[in-house]
């Protein structure tokens, strides 16, 4: 049974002219991890918003259709209650502070006083979050006192002390360095594993391939494409759109014009496929 | 553990254990004496009895007299010049050419550095010995609402981040050519390209950071906890009525003796 359901979702800003989700249905089952891709203005980040409420409770505008996530509606829930069932992290490390308080542990706290946990709840699921994104040393440390990756892996840590049923992720990668992207990615494969509903937008096609259970193509706020990773993300529907692929992808299809690939054969998103590709060349 | 991004400056101390409302109340106190009393020295030796003791007593001395230096020197400097020199008319102290010093001059520059030393001191001090979050708690325990003690402590750590956004931009557009040293009219040139991403970043800065408390319920109805425990006692208490009978004393005395 889908975990998330969107049905006929048309969203337009206030003052927009042109809607930025279009007609949209989507599901999404409990325990998958769905990565959006799409250009800059295809309404990733909007579907996001959507899916965690801001969209209308923060943003308003219009939004038509029905948005249902683990049978709360996300349009008649109060945003306070829905943080509850959908947690949300963005790209911006740095903002996702709440500014408010001195060490890591107190900051991945801060939700969970609003919700009124009693302390010693409250100190069992900050270890948890803590151990689960691997910041259990950082515990005493300002949060403006870290690095990009690691105040992401904060952030996520503070989302998910709130035991939300759905983690949706905005770009969590796009400010971050090699080394905070994989940290952070490798924090998302195991909530994965471990049966964490994820929805992620993201640009980095090569991750996305190793472990997303499904790709959703977005484009002018309409889904374009949709299913497994390597299905999807070997698409020349992808460039036509804008869309980043990944490089191997790109090679092959190269190798593929000067028949330095095998005839027939799908041209690969992932390392592994590549070399294997290339092997039987 | 200090914060690069607060004020706050971590140290075992008496002053730094007091309870955030006692502070909170003797800043209140010191910033209403330093506006209201109407003795051009009292701010000075208010200044030297309470804040510069308190300072000893919370290990910070060293932090604030360096920050009240860097803080109040230059407007000290610019009162005392612009106040005492330009003075329209009055009794001269003494004369070198052209320009003169005026009695009424130097007296209003003197009460006026007073009056910046004073409140600047009380703000430091209690913003380098009082940790933000055990104040939003501590507000908020006096029936604050959440949103107007987030403000509060926020706005109290504002300085320090919007100054290293600031040097940020500087250092970027220096990088890209941008003069930013040299004779006024090309300091004044290099004002917008600063100003302007730093006022349009804070901005997005806001919706976002609204975005992040929003996302762990800040709006929340339930009934907020808090991890961090703050202790009270009655003496503390009582000394807060003290301060604030004192503090509205100080008030009425200048409306009625102004």
């Amino acid at each position: 049974m889908a975990l998330i359901e969107l049905s006929n979702v048309t969203y337009t800003y206030p003052a927009a002219k042109f809607p930025a989700l279009q007609n949209l249905n989507l599901q999404v089952n409990e325990g998958e991890l769905v990565a959006l891709v799409g250009a800059n203005g295809a309404g990733k980040s909007t579907l996001c918003y959507t899916l965690a409420g801001f969209v209308p409770h923060f943003y308003r505008g219009e939004l038509k259709g029905t948005v249902a996530v683990a049978g709360v509606d996300t349009h008649t829930t109060p945003l306070s209650e829905l943080v509850l069932t959908v947690g949300l992290v963005f790209q911006n490390p740095f903002s996702q502070i709440s500014g408010s308080k001195f060490t890591v542990y107190e900051e991945i706290a801060f939700g969970l006083e609003n919700i009124g946990l009693p302390r010693e709840e409250m100190k069992a699921r900050v270890e948890k979050a803590m151990t689960l994104t691997g910041i259990v040393d950082l515990a005493g440390r300002s949060p403006y006192a870290l690095s990009g990756g690691q105040q992401q892996r904060v952030a996520l840590a503070s989302i998910l002390a709130m035991a939300p049923k759905v983690l949706v992720l905005d770009e969590p990668t796009s400010q971050l360095d090699p080394i905070g992207t994989r940290e952070v990615f490798q924090v998302i494969k195991t909530l994965s594993q471990q049966g964490v509903t994820i929805i992620m937008a993201e640009h980095k096609i090569e991750w996305i391939a190793t472990f997303a259970d499904r790709v959703v193509a977005l484009a002018g706020g309409e889904i374009i494409l949709q299913g497994k990773p390597e299905e999807v993300l070997a698409s020349p529907l992808l460039p036509e759109h804008g869309i980043g692929i990944s490089r191997y992808t790109s090679v092959a299809r190269l190798a593929a014009q000067e028949s330095l690939w095998p005839a027939g054969r799908r041209l690969p998103v992932t390392l592994t496929e590549a070399l294997d590709g290339f092997a039987n060349t | 553990m200090n914060s690069p991004f607060s004020l706050y400056v971590a140290r075992e101390s008496g002053l730094h254990h007091l309870h955030p409302l006692t502070k909170l109340t003797l800043t209140f106190g010191l910033l209403i004496a330093a506006l209201a009393l109407p003795w051009i020295w009292a701010t000075y030796i208010l200044t030297a009895l309470v804040i510069v003791p308190l300072s000893v007593w919370g290990h910070i001395a060293r932090p604030l007299l360096r920050a009240i230096w860097t803080t109040v020197m230059p407007f000290a400097i610019s009162v005392f010049l612009i106040q005492g020199l330009l003075w329209g008319s009055g009794t001269e102290l003494f004369r070198l050419g052209p320009v003169s010093l005026k009695q009424e001059g130097f007296v209003f520059a003197t009460a006026s550095t007073g009056r910046i030393l004073m409140i600047f001191g009380a703000f430091l001090l209690f913003a380098m010995a009082t940790r933000p979050d055990t104040l939003m708690i501590a507000l908020k325990q006096i029936g604050f609402p959440g949103g107007l003690a987030y403000i509060i402590v926020t706005t109290i750590q504002i300085v320090p981040r919007f100054q290293a956004k600031a040097n940020t931009i500087l250092d970027a557009q220096r990088s890209r050519g941008l003069e930013t040293e040299g004779n006024i009219l090309v300091r004044a040139r290099a004002l917008l390209p600063l100003v302007m991403p730093l006022v349009l970043g804070s901005l997005v800065d806001v919706e976002e950071r609204a975005i992040a408390v929003e996302a762990r319920a800040f709006n929340s109805k339930r009934r907020e906890t808090s991890l961090v425990e703050i202790t009270d006692s009655q003496t503390q208490q009582i000394a807060r009525w003290l301060m604030m009978g004192l503090t509205v004393g100080i008030l009425i005395a200048r409306v009625i003796w102004r």
